[in-house]
């Protein structure tokens, strides 16, 4: 049953609450109308049987005599109008009212009593008629009242039975639709332990917080988060063989070129021979980024087993490999370090640096000076590498950060991956990337603010 | 000279040896980490270059248990994997150095050459670096042959410095291993010091770089 749940539950409770409400309420009704009803008929009997006891038979016929105070006392009521008459045998009227309704046809007098209801003058009269012996015959005396004690009991009874009734079906559904909304307050908390998580986020749910009934759906959740996990291990598995597959090779082939370079060739094969190099090298270079993107993404990598990464040692890590290629393009790399470190994955933040002062370095004549600087900006951790090459212009800093994308003209052989590489990398671990001038105002100076979550600084060494 | 390479791959195993042996080494070349543990059991070699990625025993468990029996030879760790953790785990094993696939060949032959110049300067007083000699045991130093005066401290930085050729040595790392003789020096004493060094040493080629912000780096030397 989709929709609400708490809808669907109340869809299902009011139909049988509706009916037993219904049928409680007249079930009571009936129930306490009919003794009352009698108790009333019975006070009407108890008044003709007191004016009949007024009926005496002479000779001329029954006489009856009621002394006017008794007959005040008969037609005292505090609600109702009451009639009386008295009949002879032949149906004559000898004393009270005239035109008292006779009974319905066929309707059988019960111990000489008949209880009917009748109209007369235009008002509902309850009638009660006692049939008497009289001498050779029957003489009747009816009593009469209007009905607006009875209307006012059967008012009485029925809010009596209904109103508590109704009061308990609606406190039934009220209960429900607070109780649905109580009972599913522990999914609510779920949801929005879920909803919070990052998508990179796989670790399980806590199985104790949930409820009884909520366990198979987390048990369902963790054993996909599993599958999920588990499928992304085995990606980076097949990532990293896939590297390393090819790096060797790579590896071989660079040594043969290189080998051949330094053996004495024919200038036309030493350019054909230069080319494999650079495309050697470009080809290990564009399988490493490759590497480095696919472990930036969502997946990729673990946020759950982030450590506290020690930026500067991470740069010095690295420093080696590009103090030597730089100085090999004849660019001069320097460093400005303080001790910063940032909740991460070292080897994301490796490969972050490497492609940022990698970028820098590429993109920097001969005779330029590329500098990184590790600090704090604003109690937040920082990394820079500023450069005086050609630099980017403003309209194109924030394309150069697409995948592929390479600045219109440049001679570079650079994929266009290296700074794609850094915003995911950089997204990967809350950080923002900020392209602007170097200070001298010509060159590029690329920077990474990570959110100041208490980093521990220590003094500039 | 001599070294071992294990190399699994036929091409690259093939070129490390040739260039290698273009600089003047014996090579071997095997391609299986248990060959590899038997062959440096039974003979000596000057360095081993082991790859990691071995078909059978790894190049872990080869330096495992190279230095489990004992064998100090420098052990140069080649790796097509780029975890950090490599790298660290092969430190961790007793390697000397590490290098990440591929890479280019003047760096890893510098690194060779600064891997045997080590090995030799723990077996012996002599550290040789083109035309500088530093003996040790003698305290005494000569550059193409003529005596070489070097205060105690510039002896100490130049150490340390030829400990790491063609590897960036940051003042804070020359400020420590100078610690350890007993001096506390500021970075700006380290600059004096290696001011003179170069004053002494650039005229014979031997050439100190700065990284700027950084420290220094001793250049693997080239006869012109």
């Amino acid at each position: 049953m989709a929709g609400s749940l708490r809808v669907n539950l109340l869809r299902l409770l009011i139909p049988p609450v509706a009916v037993i409400l219904a049928v409680g309420s007249i079930a009571a009704y009936y129930l306490s109308i009919d003794p009352a009803a009698d108790a009333y008929d019975q006070s009407l009997v108890n008044t003709a049987i007191a004016l009949s006891e007024r009926i005496h038979v002479q000779e001329g016929g029954p006489v009856f005599d009621l002394p006017s105070a008794a007959e005040a006392v008969v037609r005292t009521d505090k609600y109702d109008k009451v009639y009386y008459a008295v009949r002879d045998s032949q149906g004559q009227v000898i004393a009270g009212d005239q035109e008292i309704p006779l009974p319905p046809a066929g309707l059988q007098a019960d111990e000489g009593v008949i209880a009917y209801d009748a109209d007369y003058r235009g008002k509902r009269l309850r009638v009660v008629a006692l049939l008497v012996p009289c001498g050779s015959g029957v003489c009747t005396v009816k009593v009469a009242e209007t009905t607006i004690k009875r209307e006012r009991l059967a008012r009485d009874i029925l809010i009596g039975s209904v109103l508590p009734q109704a009061l308990l079906a609606v406190l039934t559904l009220a209960l429900v639709w607070f109780g649905v909304t109580r009972g599913l307050v522990p999914l609510a908390r779920l949801s929005d332990e879920i909803r919070e998580r990052s998508p990179r986020d796989l670790r399980p749910i806590n199985e104790r917080g949930a409820p009884t009934e909520a366990k198979p759906l987390v048990t369902a959740l963790n054993k996909l988060f599993g599958q999920v996990d588990e499928a992304n291990r085995n990606q980076q598995r097949f990532l990293a063989n896939a590297a390393h597959q090819l790096r060797t090779p790579l590896a071989g082939l660079q040594a043969h070129t290189e080998l051949a370079m330094s053996q004495p060739v024919p200038d036309a094969c030493r350019a054909e021979l230069e080319y494999v190099h650079s495309a050697t090298i470009r080809t290990a270079r564009l399988a490493n980024q490759l590497l480095a993107l696919a472990r930036a993404e969502p997946g990729g990598y673990r946020p759950a087993e982030f450590v506290r990464v020690e930026l500067r040692q991470v740069v010095e890590e690295c420093a080696d490999e590009w103090v030597h290629r730089s100085l090999a393009k004849d660019v001069d790399l320097g460093f400005d370090l303080s001790s910063v470190d940032v909740p991460g994955d070292a080897f994301l933040l490796r490969e972050l640096l490497v492609n940022l002062i990698g970028n820098a370095v590429e993109y920097t004549p001969a005779g330029g000076r590329v500098t990184v600087r590790i600090g704090l900006d604003d109690g937040s951790p920082c990394i820079e590498v500023e450069d005086d090459g050609p630099g980017i212009p403003a309209a194109e800093r924030e394309r150069v950060l697409e995948r592929f994308y390479r600045l219109p003209g440049t001679s570079g052989t650079g994929s266009g991956l290296g700074l794609a590489i850094v915003r995911e990398i950089a997204l990967a671990h809350g950080a923002r990337v900020e392209i602007g001038e170097s200070q001298g105002g010509r060159g590029c100076c690329v920077r990474l603010i990570f959110p100041a979550a208490a980093p521990i600084s220590k003094d500039k060494a | 000279m001599r070294i071992l390479i294990v190399e699994d791959d036929a091409s690259l195993g093939a070129g490390l040896a040739r260039i290698l042996e273009a600089e003047g080494f014996a090579v071997d070349v095997l391609k299986s980490g248990e060959h590899a543990a038997m062959a440096a059991r039974q003979e000596s070699f000057d360095l081993v270059i082991l790859d990691v990625g071995l078909p059978g025993i790894d190049g872990f468990e080869v330096l495992r248990r190279l230095r489990a029996e004992g064998r100090a030879m420098p052990v140069l760790i080649l790796t097509a994997r780029d975890a950090l953790d490599d790298r660290v785990r092969g430190l961790d094993l007793g390697a000397d150095d590490y290098m990440a696939k591929p890479f280019a060949m003047p760096e890893l032959a510098a690194r060779v050459r600064a891997l045997i110049r080590r090995g030799q300067s723990q077996a012996g007083p002599r550290i040789v670096h083109g035309p500088l000699v530093l003996d040790t045991s003698a305290r005494r130093a000569t550059l193409d042959g003529e005596p070489l005066e070097l205060a105690a401290r510039e002896w100490a930085v130049l150490e340390v410095l030829l400990a790491r050729v063609e590897k960036i040595v940051s003042k804070e790392a020359i400020i420590q291993a100078m610690a350890n003789w007993g001096d506390e020096l500021s970075r700006n004493a380290i600059e004096v010091y290696v001011s003179r060094l170069r004053a002494k040493l650039e005229p014979a080629g031997v050439r100190i770089r700065t990284v700027r912000g950084f420290g220094y780096m001793l250049e693997d030397y080239k006869a012109q």
